[in-house]
């Protein structure tokens, strides 16, 4: 699954960039000058996203909607969190200790049970098998949320996990990749000194300038523009580089890929840039699905937790919805491999920040969690509500040829009550 | 002694209300006690001799509320140890003659609840496997844990008990008294297996940190110096241990021998059994064929030269140290492509009988000709 979700990635990656003279790819790089004024002035004016991906799907009954004494229960234990009515899985206790911050979504009712599928309709919103290339969530408040003018760029993904591509958006707004490792794609290092690369640079300008007096054919000037996008990258992306503030953090966050990711998720969308995805792996536990969820847990508590108290901390949080979910749950059904299955049919998504209200419940699963009791919840009407929150029509029209297409499906609405 | 080759089917012990994941015989007696994921535990009184009907459980063991992960009897058989996934180690006295049995028990509730659930398409509802049992509170609750205990592992002489848990703490334990004697952590990951060798100058601790994949993935195979609480040898970097698993160690009667079997989702019949020589920490032999898709328990046999191991596969196989060679398989796989596992093991003290928690809720009964 990792392997084909990572040639997935790189396929869309490299199908939307822009492949300069000196190799150097740049996608979804916002204007040429490095504004770090006109970033603050758009993270002021807009909100920012933090989608915390759970690659495999991770399981609603051993985390926000547990199930004891049933025999679907399994062996984990609720604890109560700060939120009356509100009890979480026992290795989430510093999530817990916040819950005032969540919106839990325990109605997810959708569509797509694997995980291509899944991942494709979980970033859309829309189902993997219509002809249209729908943009996912990260393109969209990218397009919306993201300043032009801003050398950084307005998409950036950390890890392997999968993806929908920036469909009907273009290029433009496919995602910057970072690698879990938090190392940045190879073609951000120059392969030059700094004083060598700027006298290419200018160079290139020199030749560049002459050549397009006669030459004014658009190839051409993508050419120069992605050339300079790359230049303007090094420049800026010492926003990247977290080692001086990674050693004072790293307690609270947890010393692991994923801990590190989410603060530099943070220190990103402080930067300006509109939405950032971090992805946990291993949840897709058909097999032992206890052990791996207990260790995932265990890995996701500080980092998710440190993530929401920081923000909050500083007042971003109010301008960052941060999102918990990945493609599917997790069937309530232990399979005789100690694992639990994909399931759509009542499962569980969380919300924080960017105006959604904290401390809420929405809707139910039955006593076993086997289906939807009260408030079902489609992909459409998630994305409803996330784009809301975020300050964007979520009925937007775009076109793809000359067929109008919307941001979320027919009929999907935004949940009023986190709103 | 008893023929190993010849394992016969003595009963099959119905006790569906959820995974069998602890067996064990108390002392020298024909009473075999099971724990649950449920924190349930059981106790059956057998006959001497193997046939008829399956007898029925005659005590429940009732104070825990999580996974039995494991069971061990006092060589007198007048104590019952349970490890679980509560936190908690409990003592059970265990009384010659049961109290009047008076609480009503079903031993097929779940295959009466997922028939009657299917009812509309066809499935007949099985009649009720109904039986009185008492029930016995336990005499000692050891709290010091504060994560799922999952491993345990009584001396054979009763008087020290190792356990290990998801925090990575190993203590030693004074049985009778109920005090730790030593304790450390090891240092990263989580416990998974102990072991305790007989002279309990040894204890063998494996680790594991169960992501799949990333870097934080963890395992590790290392002997102690139980007083000191020092590695005395790391067998981590040897092949057959290296990125795996170990589930379950064994030391035999003798203190000559370890076996250690891997466990996990291992690819094909990997759940092979590993005989170490404890003194060296050099690998003596493995025994093939590994149980597929990983192995769950292993069970020295009191002769001090044999074991028996028990995997995903439903199979449980009897191994000759000596050689590494088979001797015999007790049951066959179900079908499918995953099994219902045989997820523990016992030998009786006489080592003529077997005792096999069952995923699908039963305890397996063998026995061999003496």
């Amino acid at each position: 699954m990792s392997h084909a979700q990572s040639h997935l990635s790189r396929r869309a990656f490299l199908k939307g960039a822009a492949v300069t003279g000196a190799g150097l790819v740049l996608p979804n790089w916002g204007g040429l000058a490095y504004a770090r004024a006109a970033a603050e002035a758009a993270a002021k004016a807009k909100k920012r996203c933090i989608l915390l991906w759970m690659n495999g799907g991770a399981s609603q009954i051993d985390t926000f909607d547990m199930k004891p004494g049933r025999t679907t229960g399994g062996p984990f234990r609720p604890i109560q969190s700060k939120v009356t009515g509100l009890q979480v899985c026992e290795y989430l206790p510093k999530v817990g200790a916040i819950a005032d911050k969540l919106a839990v979504i325990r109605s997810m009712k959708t569509q797509s049970p694997d995980h291509p599928d899944g991942i494709y309709h979980m970033h859309t919103c829309y189902k993997m098998n219509e002809r249209t290339p729908h943009p996912e969530l990260g393109a969209v408040i990218a397009k919306y949320n993201g300043n032009p003018d801003a050398d950084l760029p307005s998409f950036v993904r950390t890890g392997s996990t999968g993806n929908g591509g920036a469909g009907y958006l273009g290029p433009k707004y496919e995602p910057f990749g970072i690698d879990r490792t938090g190392r940045l794609p190879y073609f951000s290092t120059p392969y030059l000194k700094d004083e060598d690369e700027k006298k290419r640079a200018d160079l290139f300008r020199t030749v560049e300038d002459e050549f397009g007096v006669d030459h004014k054919a658009e190839p051409f000037e993508s050419h120069r523009t992605a050339k300079e996008r790359a230049w303007r990258l090094l420049r800026a992306k010492g926003v990247f580089d977290i080692s001086k503030d990674w050693p004072k953090a790293k307690d609270r966050y947890g010393d692991t890929e994923f801990g590190r990711s989410c603060f530099m998720a943070k220190k990103l969308v402080e930067a300006g840039i509109p939405f950032v995805e971090v992805g946990q792996e291993n949840y897709d536990s058909h097999g032992d699905n206890f052990v791996v969820h207990k260790a995932c847990m265990q890995v996701l508590d500080p980092a998710w937790s440190a993530l929401l108290t920081d923000l909050a901390d500083s007042g971003q949080l109010d301008n960052t919805l941060v999102i918990w979910m990945g493609e599917v749950g997790r069937t309530p059904q232990i399979n005789n491999r100690a694992g639990r299955d994909h399931f759509i049919s009542a499962w569980t998504v969380v919300l924080s920040g960017g105006g959604v209200k904290g401390g809420v419940v929405y809707g139910a699963s039955d006593a076993d969690g086997k289906t939807v009791k009260d408030n079902p919840v489609s992909e459409g009407d998630l994305f409803a509500t996330i784009y809301n929150a975020l300050g964007i029509n979520h009925r937007a029209k775009h076109y793809w040829g000359v067929r109008p297409i919307w941001l979320t499906p027919e009929g999907a609405k935004p949940i009023k009550e986190l709103l | 002694m008893p023929d190993l080759t010849k394992p016969a089917s003595a009963w099959n012990l119905v006790w569906d209300a959820d995974w069998v994941t602890a067996v064990a015989w108390l002392g020298a007696s024909r009473r075999v006690a099971a724990g649950n994921n449920l924190g349930e535990i059981v106790i059956w009184e057998l006959p001497d001799k193997p046939g008829g009907a399956a007898p029925k459980p005659v005590a429940q063991l009732d104070a825990h509320t999580n996974v039995i992960s494991r069971l061990a009897c006092t060589p007198d058989g007048k104590t019952l140890i349970s490890s679980s996934y509560d936190h908690t180690i409990r003592y059970w006295d265990i009384p010659a003659t049961f109290p009047e049995a008076t609480v009503p028990l079903v031993l097929n509730a779940r295959a009466i609840e997922d028939a009657t659930r299917r009812k509309a398409n066809g499935a007949r509802v099985p009649p009720a496997l109904e039986t009185k049992v008492c029930v016995l509170k336990p005499a000692r609750t050891l709290t010091q844990h504060k994560e799922w205990v999952i491993s345990m592992e009584l001396s054979r002489d009763g008087k020290a008990l190792i356990t290990g848990d998801d925090a990575g703490r190993v203590l030693i334990w004074d049985a009778s008294a109920g005090t730790v004697s030593k304790e450390w952590k090891v240092p990263k990951g989580w416990v998974y297996a102990v072991g305790l060798s007989p002279d309990k100058k040894q204890a063998c601790v494996t680790e594991r940190y169960t992501l799949v994949f990333d870097s934080g993935r963890h395992a590790a195979v290392k002997l102690w110096d139980a007083s000191a609480g020092t590695v005395s040898r790391d067998l981590s970097n040897e092949k057959e241990f290296k990125g795996h698993h170990i589930i379950s160690a064994s030391y035999s009667p003798d203190g000559k021998t370890l076996a250690l079997l891997r466990g996990g989702e291992s690819g094909g019949n990997s759940g092979k059994p590993t005989l170490v020589d404890p003194a060296t920490g050099k690998v003596l032999r493995e025994c093939a064929p590994g149980h597929l898709d990983g192995g769950t328990d292993l069970a020295s046999h009191p002769d001090g030269k044999h074991i028996a191991s028990t995997g995903r596969d439903t199979t449980a196989r009897i191994w000759d140290t000596a050689t590494g060679k088979l001797v015999s398989e007790v049951n066959k796989p179900r079908g499918g492509q995953f099994k219902d596992w045989f997820s523990c093991a016992a030998w009786s003290a006489d080592g003529a009988w077997i005792a096999c928690g069952d995923q699908a809720g039963a305890v397996q009964v063998w026995s061999f000709p003496v």
